[in-house]
């Protein structure tokens, strides 16, 4: 079950941050003198996409270590 | 676990462990352990790299501060130099404002860097990811809530900090809904920084570790042969894995900065 729920919580982060690295790459398409500012912030939002999957998968770990 | 596999015996008996299985072993750098004590003290092994970080840190960036003032100094000190103004420039001018910014740098530059230096002596050979343990980002996390609750209650007065969590604009009968939630979002913000520092940084680790282990695992489950033929694909992927951890490792001391910088500034500002 841990497993699974792992696996769950990983489904969500990686939509998340394909959707950010898609977006993120038309934008620097559309606006390639703003690549610095563009990259930073899907960084930052990356990031927090990434806290939210660990979240899951450190229960899940809990979980499967107890 | 019956084992026997030719590479690995010599480093089982030289840690002293006959019955210690290979997930054990290389489990045990990841994991805190205890080497001593101090004072009445445990000392974990953490602690040691922790020490190591900031002697180390003192040790590179005393010749910094004359670099940046007269431009001179070696490779190693140049590039430190320039890591520092693009923290000032590129991190923490653009998101607290040039005033504010000045009182906060140094802060901001010693968390920086002493994650930095934590997460890459993980990377040594023999080294330990402090920042892997829950404790040691929590510790750093604290530092950062404190800063946000203290800090916001000194600059704009400690009323005006609590009521300013609610942003303008909210209905009245929302108030009771709202308040909570910002409450506990002032929580959970370091809540998050702890679990995404610890939890990246033992992540790689235990994927290096799993990596590692396909070689162990199909020596002892299906031979020492096959083991062997395993060995080159594992220790090519753990290559691979290592040198996404040492940009991994990073790029969460840049987040991790980035976002209390964000915090910070957005409990003693909270109009933007």
């Amino acid at each position: 079950m841990a497993a699974i729920g792992a696996g769950l919580a990983v489904i969500g982060a990686g939509i998340g941050i394909g959707k950010i690295g898609g977006d993120a790459n038309s934008a620097i398409a559309r606006q390639p003198e703003s690549t610095g500012d563009i990259r930073g912030s899907s960084l930052i939002f990356a990031a927090l996409i990434e806290g939210v999957a660990f979240f899951g998968v450190v229960v899940g770990l809990l979980f499967a270590i107890k | 676990m019956s084992f026997t596999y030719p590479l690995l015996a010599s480093t089982i008996s030289a840690s002293g462990g006959e019955g210690q299985n290979p997930f054990e072993y290389l489990f045990a750098h990841v994991v805190a352990h205890k080497v001593g004590s101090f004072m009445g003290f445990t000392v974990w092994n953490f602690q040691l790299f922790q020490v190591a970080a900031i002697v180390a840190i003192f040790l590179a960036f005393a010749p910094v501060r004359r670099a940046i003032q007269a431009s001179g100094g070696g490779y190693a000190t140049r590039v430190l130099a320039g890591w520092v103004s693009w923290i000032r420039d590129e991190m923490v001018y653009p998101n607290m404002g040039e005033a504010m910014g000045k009182k906060f740098l140094p802060f901001f530059l010693s968390i920086f860097f002493f994650i930095t230096f934590q997460n890459v002596f993980g990377l040594v050979p023999g080294g330990a990811t402090a920042t892997a343990s829950v404790y040691v980002a929590a510790a750093l996390a604290v530092i950062i809530m404190l800063m946000m609750i203290v800090g916001g209650m000194l600059v704009q007065g400690p009323v005006k900090f609590w009521t300013s969590l609610v942003p303008h604009g909210v209905p009245l009968w929302l108030l009771p809904l709202i308040f909570p939630l910002e409450v506990i979002g002032l929580f959970i913000k370091p809540i998050a920084l702890t679990v995404r520092l610890a939890a990246n940084m033992t992540g790689g680790h235990l994927v290096l570790l799993s990596f590692m282990g396909l070689a162990f695992y199909f020596g002892a489950n299906y031979g020492t042969g096959l083991g062997l033929v395993v060995t080159p694909v594992s220790v090519g992927l753990s290559v691979f894995i290592m040198i996404i951890e040492g940009f991994v490792s990073l790029l969460q001391a840049y987040i991790f900065t980035l976002l209390s910088i964000i915090f910070v500034s957005q409990a003693l500002h909270p109009d933007h």
